[in-house]
């Protein structure tokens, strides 16, 4: 006699509140697989955890932002944000299909080099620059986006010191309408600051002033904030013209588009609530065309978009090692990827799926990690319905910042693999080893 | 081990304990579990019933007994009378 297929026992407590207004979704999501390649396969080649990056994913997203803008905009310029993810194989995709480099420290600076971008075609951004890597920049005819007055004299110094003309930006920090306003990097718009540094670059013998830029935040989920940027931003391109009868190159909008992940606190799933490229596209576009810039002059838009374009390319897939009860009889699960490997796990809800059929049955779960630390929390509660210890799971979207921000600490970083065009698997980043750590580690002979 | 008389369980696995005031869903085999804890048996007459029932191997019944037994005694629909009592 054939046996009945199993299912745990399970009883859940009936708890009166106030109802979900949108319901919970008809059916478990199961991710069986990317981009054609079943889970399973991935994880008996290359175990567990490990992350997976999607090139089609990538080169789709990418191609979708850039319609939106050069649909409504004749001149625009991405500039791929290498600490959003600066695996050299990600950088190369970006940089194939026209992205420049926007880098913040020497490091990234010299990985752009390193992929063969020209040294024109990087922003360097950021607070953090050295003489030796302002040297290194004019020396590459970048673009140095200024971020404070002393960095401006550092750099007026280095120009005389090297003899060579450095080729400028300042950032500016704005009032847009959001809360918070960053005002920390850059100068600020409203009290005059911005309109200073300009007149001093100008004054500048060795400093071209080419461009304005501004990055008004992160996972800015509303588009007018940005068209009251591209407003601000188009006065000072005005301003600038009309006092030195010089017109700039560009206008920089930064980055800060969301991604479809949801924030932690949000009501509703951010695959529902964040605007579409199109969306950004029409505001931006639309502020600097309906400015008083003459079509004639209109300048390059760049924009640094990280999050939405990668964020959607990156998984993670991990195995469940132990289900497990609290004192209070709430189920917890652990599982073999932390917050080690998902910095964007203190940020966002992660959608964590089953990767095969389970039972229809869902209980309120607390997901953590591998660590021994008590912060390894990766779902504070999620419905989840009941998998077995050595079940593989996948988390989704976690393309951006993970693989930058994420630590080397109690073990390993696992490996990182793309799935090409050809749907072909490579090993784009190696899970570490002892030596990986101990090789920069000196240990005094007693 | 008994299940107090105040746990009323009905037939399509809700349960409601008229001490606490508390309500239970039950899945079908967690259903099927309680009544059969409810005639009184012990894990051991238990297991090889459902073994032969059910698609499963006798560790994953056992981690998967105890979890939801535990449950039952936390949620106190259960009342185990020696405390020494494994099972």
């Amino acid at each position: 006699m054939e046996k009945i297929k199993y299912e745990k026992p399970v009883i859940t407590k009936i708890t009166a509140g106030i109802p979900n207004k949108f319901g919970l979704p008809a059916k478990q999501k199961i991710v069986s697989q990317i981009d054609g390649i079943a889970v399973d396969k991935l994880m008996d080649e290359y175990g567990s955890p490990v992350f997976v990056i999607s090139e089609k994913t990538i080169r789709e997203t990418y191609r979708e932002a850039r319609r939106a803008f050069e649909t409504r905009y004749p001149k625009v310029q991405f500039a791929w944000s290498y600490k959003t993810n600066y695996l050299d194989a990600v950088c190369s995709i970006f940089h194939d299909e026209g992205s420049w480099a926007e880098v913040v420290s020497g490091f990234e600076f010299e990985k752009a080099l390193s992929l063969g971008v020209k040294g024109t075609q990087i922003l360097f951004n950021g607070p953090e620059k050295s003489e030796a890597d302002l040297t290194l920049a004019i020396n590459h005819n970048a673009c140095i986006h200024i971020d404070h007055f002393d960095e401006l004299y550092l750099l007026i110094e280095t120009t005389r010191k090297i003899g060579k003309k450095a080729r400028v930006a300042i950032r500016i920090n704005m009032d847009t309408g959001i809360y918070p306003m960053w005002d920390r990097f850059g100068f600020n718009y409203e009290n005059g600051e911005a309109w200073n540094a300009i007149n001093r670059i100008m004054l500048a013998e060795n400093l071209d002033l080419i461009g304005l830029h501004t990055h008004i935040g992160t996972y800015i989920m509303s588009t007018s904030a940005y068209a009251v940027a591209a407003s601000k931003l188009s006065n000072l391109y005005m301003a600038t013209h009309r006092k030195f009868n010089h017109w700039l190159k560009y206008i920089d909008l930064g980055g800060g588009f969301a991604s479809k992940n949801t924030l932690k606190g949000a009501y509703m799933p951010g695959s529902e609530t964040c605007p579409s490229f199109d969306e950004y596209a029409e505001a931006i576009s639309n502020a600097i065309i309906s400015s008083e810039i003459p079509h004639e002059n209109l300048p390059v838009l760049f924009l640094e978009t990280g999050r939405a374009l990668i964020d959607d390319a990156g998984y993670l897939l991990t195995t469940v090692l132990a289900n497990k009860r609290s004192v209070a009889g709430r189920r917890t699960m652990v599982i073999d990827a932390g917050v080690n490997l998902l910095f964007t796990s203190f940020w966002y809800n992660l959608g964590v799926y089953p990767t095969k059929e389970v039972a229809e049955y869902l209980e309120d779960t607390t997901i953590y990690g591998p660590l021994c630390m008590n912060i390894d929390v990766v779902r504070d509660a999620i419905n989840f319905p009941h998998v077995k210890t050595g079940d593989r799971l996948v988390i989704e979207r976690v393309g951006a910042y993970n693989m930058t921000q994420w630590m080397q600490f109690i073990t390993f970083r696992p490996n990182v693999v793309l799935i090409d065009m050809e749907k072909k698997t490579h090993i784009i980043r190696k899970k570490e080893e002892l030596g990986s750590i101990q090789n920069f580690e000196v240990n005094p002979k007693r | 081990m008994k299940i107090p008389g105040e746990v009323k369980i009905s037939d399509n696995g809700f349960v409601f304990n008229s001490n606490s005031g508390d309500s239970f869903a039950l899945n079908p085999f967690g259903l099927e579990l309680i009544r059969k804890l409810k005639e009184g048996k012990d894990f051991d007459e238990l297991k090889p019933e459902i073994l032969e029932k059910y698609d499963v191997d006798d560790l994953t019944f056992e981690k998967d007994f105890y979890e939801f037994y535990a449950l039952l005694k936390h949620h106190q629909l259960i009342i185990q009378e020696n405390q020494l009592d494994f099972k």
